[in-house]
């Protein structure tokens, strides 16, 4: 047997010749820190160093590794923290942290070099790009990242430790915190999906019993609905556990399948014709999903076509007659076109998994869940059990985007082989199913007119929007031009197109990047036509009050004032400035509850909300320390456990205003209850009064539910559903009741001005600088704030530029389902950064602060668009702009 | 996804590194036997011959190729081209022989759920179905393109390539013409490679290697090129333009070179040879765009060869 050295100890190599060097790491060693991602080589998370060089685990074979010396993220600080990890604290360079330790291991083999060779030399953005090219962060928070790199080469984090901005940032560069990826019990099974081959089939028969035959197979499930109908490639149709992952893939490989293909139709284009096979019967149409952060409202199907929805339009007729008559007239202020988005996955580097354990009767998960506390209610309610005997545990969670909001089958799955195996069952997608079957943003095709008066007033807008949603349905993307822009008419209308491909989820500000995309655009051709600054004109038609002082601070960048014409070069790389806007609902969920607690001289603060990579347990901390004088690393938060007092979801942006105003409430209890029940009082001009009388109190708690908002608001501060009436009014009130979402007063909002670089030779566009002012309120946790604004930028310039789901549009095949073919944005697409908080605006929420997720992404696609076609004079009108999208036109030519 | 049932239809795949063959081996692409190979001394590093030849190990890595400063200064446009490939973790594990020998990135062979020629099925998914990073020379039945750096960068310099069968094989020899849709180069079975071997460099000549991706670093090539000129009194006295990419097989742009050999080395005989880059072409409905990156990537390099 061989034997390696890992973190100075000897550990033995298995001699199966399929092992790979990540398996031994993660499973025989349980060395977790190493993170199994895309399986392929591209993202980097399971780096290690073989004999001192970075190398990717999951492509090295195990028995390559013998007489080798191999260091994992938990050798790297293991006797004090390696100044690589305390610049990564102190410039949060992480959000979920699941890339974390790839890039701790490769930015210490860097910087160890680069100090041997060049002393505290600093390195630029190209060498740390270069060095670090391996790795991809999903969370987008490489703008930190880059900072970590340079100071920690530089020197400036050989001395001592450090108290990093973000709470549990220690254990994420150590490799110590524990996702549900990196969850063991005793006994536990490995799970499996078998999915289906078919776009469309009924299935007519399904023998279990090979798989149960197999040794090592302790339990194998039917998945299928009652209809026995697989709607898309991916569909679940069964599931086995199994001792390992290889027995359980032979498992379900030898599972019998009957079926009767059904016709299918895939895609937009296919699934809306008159001829078009039905994808869900009038009576499974409730087997849809949601790609929605609320319930929807009903809408008619015809064929594979919802809609359309249009509760949000503002005297659609005459919209129509409007641009007609102006289309006739040859009027040259009306602006019309299609735009096209593509789809976007969410690409969360943590795969969806779960972790199931009966004890007795009591149910305990592990999930990596959005939301523990919800994923609690549903279970509970779909397996009849109590609340009290189900419990969901997210510690950490490698980011979510929106896909990890509801109770998903890799749940369900695991809930249900532990309970037939009588053993822990952990179910963890592999990268294929992660980039295919958990969701994405849907494609769209949007067709818009607007129309500016005579008076240069905003007269008319018309949005129609086609979401390629796959099994699901419910987008929303017109509907929002209603809430932004007011105009004399609106004619929105949104459609579903399902068809045989995987369901889309919701996506970070569901709707809002495509209808920017289209809208954004339309302002700025309206500029261009009116002769009138684009800042000018929204300030004009955008009486927003949050957004009127960012397009102050807009129109006061030196980027946007020295913007040179449009097209006014010729060579072959262009720059270009543009500009565009951004809007998000203020949503806070009614029944969010903090308790807030002395418990042996310190104070511990708890909900059952969780840590997605969003900062949730700092901004509590941030909270509490400064009511109470203390520092933040002084707060112990409880966060990511369902038993805690019930806490908000992790979508919609809504977390932050749901938890600060009962923390702060639970806040003044707690402060009268340690008042009363302190033996003496501190002495008096002490400058630290709470922190004696938390030394001194009895173990005291008090908690709080989320209070309704102030009524008392700044002028122009409203509900942005008050411009939609009474049906405004209506939406609210359904949100409330069937989503438990409260829609506040007060709109979040971005204004971005971006550059870009135009290769005009090779289609290449580099976004080089971003200034994005986000109006949220207070800034509870101004680091982190930062890293979500920057990671935003990011993410979108992924949208933008590179990221596309394709599919074989007969089979319905998922084509990019590895991360070399779904191409998210890697380090050196990073561009420099500049984010500009405006602290006002929601004077009116207890404690000031909203959320930024969502908002600071909208705005992106269309800045990038506006900014090339201000570089090219060419406007591109479908997302991602590729190198093909770019040359084709360039040249005018249609891309294929 | 699950691994199919496919069985390999060969004794055994070779293993040296593994960066190619652990992923299909996950996925369930490749399932058959495996035969793990290592260097022997003369299989691995850089050989130097009195004469200025290179004989690289076929268990070089790519990292010891990007980062040998000799093989730099003689042969700039193979250190560039092991600079610019794959990843700085990938390319501290990757062989040569490896990068030569590995298997096509096309999305259809990737996945084990569906069937094409380089899986014993009967035809190629990619040509009627969604060919976006395909081939834009057509040249035989597989669309996908090859995807070795390497190889294009070796051909640009008319490597030879020694296998433990064959002695003195012209690279070109060893990648075939991609008439076999079934394969990615022309290795007999159970054929494995052994050394590279290198022409010592012509005086005064340059070479430089780039690739047209969408984003910064990391990515498969949509269009890649190595260029080598030698350029004396302000002319074209030789040029190697060797492309990868965008056929089933590294190609020499041969009308390219013949426009500029002995031409002067100014814009408008650039031009006309950036025009010939794509002599031959038979792009896919999808893939006309690779024919702009091709004359855009051509014309950089030259320009950059004459600046």
């Amino acid at each position: 047997m061989s034997t390696m050295t890992i973190n100075g100890k000897l550990a033995p190599l298995p001699d199966d010749p399929d092992a790979l060097l990540v398996d031994v790491v993660r499973d025989a060693l349980d060395l977790t820190g190493t993170k199994l991602v895309c399986g392929a080589g591209v993202c980097g998370a399971c780096t290690v160093l073989v004999n001192g060089e970075p190398a990717v685990s999951c492509l090295m074979p195990a028995r390559s590794a013998a007489n080798t010396n191999v260091t994992t993220v938990e050798g790297i600080g293991a006797a004090r923290l390696h100044p690589v990890q305390k610049a990564f604290m102190a410039h949060d360079a992480l959000q979920c942290g699941f890339c974390t330790p790839g890039f701790i291991v490769e930015a210490a083999a860097f910087h160890d070099s680069w100090r041997a060779a060049k002393g505290t030399a600093v390195p630029s953005r190209e060498e740390i790009g270069a060095a670090l090219s391996g790795h991809l962060c999903r969370c987008g928070a490489y703008d930190g990242i880059f900072r970590a790199v340079a100071d920690a080469c530089a020197g400036r984090f050989d001395g001592n430790d450090i108290l990093p901005p973000r709470l549990e940032a220690r254990d994420k560069v150590t490799g110590s915190a524990k996702y549900t990826v990196d969850i063991h019990h005793d006994g536990q099974l490995e799970g499996v999906i078998l999915r289906s081959p078919f776009a469309h089939a009924r299935i007519s028969e399904l023998d279990l019993t090979p798989a149960r035959a197999m040794p090592g197979v302790n339990a194998a499930i039917s998945l299928l609905g009652d209809d026995r109908i697989v709607r898309y490639v991916g569909e679940p149709i069964a599931a086995v556990a199994a001792t390992d992952r290889k027995t359980a893939l032979a498992a379900i490989a030898a599972i019998k399948l009957g079926s009767e293909r059904l016709p299918s139709a895939i895609g937009l284009d296919e699934a809306r014709r008159a001829d078009a096979p039905v994808v869900f019967e009038k009576s499974a149409r409730k087997k849809a999903g949601n790609v929605s952060e609320g319930g929807g409202a009903p809408a008619s199907w015809k064929g594979n076509v919802r809609g359309p929805s249009a509760a949000f339009s503002k005297k659609p007729k005459k919209v129509r007659s409007w641009v007609d008559a102006a289309r006739a007239a040859n009027n040259p202020l009306l602006v019309e076109g299609i735009f096209r988005t593509g789809t976007q996955q969410h690409a969360c580097l943590e795969p969806h998994a779960a972790v199931a354990r009966f004890d007795g009767d009591r149910l305990t998960v592990h999930v990596s869940t959005q939301a523990v506390f919800h994923v609690m209610e549903l279970i509970a309610k779909r397996y009849k059990l109590g609340r009290d005997k189900v419990r969901v545990i997210a510690d950490h969670v490698g980011g979510g985007f929106g896909s990890k909001a509801a109770l998903g089958v890799e749940t369900t799955t695991a809930i249900e082989l532990a309970r037939e195996a009588k053993a822990p069952v952990r179910v963890a997608y592999d990268r294929h199913e992660e980039l295919s079957v958990t969701g994405y943003r849907p494609a769209t095709e949007m067709k818009i007119a607007l129309l500016p008066s005579e008076q240069g007033e905003l007269k008319a807008l018309s949005l129609t929007a086609y979401a390629d949603t796959g099994a699901a349905t419910n987008s929303t993307i017109a509907a929002l031009a209603r809430l932004i822009y007011p105009a004399e008419g609106k004619e929105l209308a949104d459609f579903d197109v399902i068809s045989n491909l995987p369901a889309g989820a919701p996506f970070r500000g569901p709707g809002g990047p495509p209808m920017a995309f289209a809208l954004e655009q339309a302002i700025d051709e309206a500029a261009l036509r009116m002769n009138v600054d684009p800042i000018a004109l929204r300030k004009r038609w955008d009486p927003d009050p949050n957004r009127q002082r960012l397009y102050d601070w807009a129109s006061g960048l030196e980027a946007w004032r020295n913007r040179k014409p449009i097209a006014a070069q010729s060579g072959r790389f262009r720059r270009g400035v543009g500009v565009a806007t951004g809007y998000w609902l203020y949503l806070w969920q009614p029944g969010s509850k903090v308790e807030v607690a002395v418990k042996g001289g310190r104070i511990v603060a708890s909900t059952a909300t969780q840590d997605i990579g969003t900062g949730t347990r700092t901004v509590i901390a941030n909270t509490v320390a400064r009511e109470f004088g203390l520092e933040p690393h002084e707060i112990e938060v409880r966060i990511g456990d369902s038993k805690l007092p019930e806490g908000p979801g992790s979508g919609g942006s809504r977390v932050t205003a749901s938890v600060i105003p009962p923390t702060l409430l639970a806040i003044e209890q707690l402060k009268t209850a340690i008042q009363q029940n302190a033996k003496r009082q501190p002495v008096p001009g002490s400058n630290a009064p709470w922190r004696e009388m938390l030394a001194a109190s009895p173990d005291l708690s008090a908690s709080s539910v989320r209070p309704e908002d102030s009524r008392q608001m700044a002028p122009g501060i409203e509900s942005p559903l008050r411009q939609v009436g009474f049906l405004g009014w209506i939406f609210g009130w359904m949100m409330r009741r069937f989503s438990n979402l409260a829609i506040g007063a007060g709109v979040p909002s971005s204004v971005q001005v971006l550059e870009v670089e135009v290769d005009t030779w090779l289609g290449h566009v580099r976004v080089v600088n971003v200034h994005t002012g986000i109006a949220v309120g207070k800034i509870a946790a101004p680091a982190l704030a930062h890293s979500q604004a920057a990671g935003a930028v990011i993410q979108g310039i992924g949208y933008a530029l590179y990221e596309a789901r394709e599919v074989d549009s007969r089979t319905g095949d998922v084509l990019s389902g590895g991360m070399e073919d779904y191409r998210i944005p890697g380090i050196a697409d990073m561009p420099l950064i500049d984010v500009h908080f405006d602290e006002g605006g929601f004077d009116h929420v207890l404690g000031g602060s909203v959320g930024i997720g969502e908002v600071a992404t909208v705005p992106t696609s269309p800045a990038v668009a506006n900014a090339i076609l201000n570089a090219t004079g060419v406007r591109l009108t479908e997302l991602p702009i590729r190198p093909d999208r770019l040359v084709a036109a360039l040249k005018g030519r249609a891309a294929a | 996804m699950t691994p199919s049932a496919m069985t390999a239809t060969q004794a055994g795949e070779f293993r040296a590194a593994g960066t190619d063959l652990s992923e299909r081996r996950r996925s369930g692409v490749s399932t058959g036997p495996l035969i793990d190979i290592s260097a022997a001394p003369d299989t691995i590093g850089m050989h130097w011959d009195a004469d200025g030849s290179l004989r690289i190990g076929a268990f070089t890595t790519i990292a010891a190729i990007a980062a040998d400063a000799r093989l730099a200064a003689a042969y700039p446009g193979i250190a560039a081209s092991a600079q610019g490939l794959a990843t700085p973790q990938i390319r501290h594990l990757a062989t040569l022989g490896g990068n030569l020998a590995q298997r096509s990135r096309c999305w259809y062979y990737r996945n084990p759920h569906i069937a094409c020629l380089k899986k014993g099925g009967s035809d190629c998914p990619a040509r009627s179905g969604n060919h976006l990073y395909h081939v834009a020379f057509d040249l035989g039945p597989c669309v996908a393109p090859h995807p070795s750096t390497m190889a294009a960068a070796l051909l640009a310099y008319e490597a030879k390539v020694t296998t433990d069968r064959r002695g003195s094989l012209r690279i070109g020899d060893l990648l075939g013409d991609g008439s076999n849709g079934s394969a990615d180069n022309a290795l007999q079975p159970g054929e494995m490679i052994k050394s590279v071997t290198l022409a010592s460099p012509l005086q005064g000549e340059r070479a430089l290697y780039k690739r047209a991706i969408s984003r910064t670093h990391a990515e498969w090539p949509l269009v890649e090129v190595c260029a080598r000129a030698v350029i004396k009194d302000g002319a074209f006295q030789f040029v190697r333009l060797a492309a990868g990419g965008i056929a089933p097989v590294p190609l020499r742009l041969a009308a390219a070179e013949a426009a500029l050999q002995g031409k002067r080395a100014h814009a408008a005989a650039i031009a006309v040879a950036a025009e010939r880059a794509t002599s031959g072409a038979k792009p896919l409905p999808m893939t006309g765009y690779k024919l702009d990156l091709l004359k855009g990537v051509v014309q950089d390099l030259l320009e950059r060869l004459a600046g």
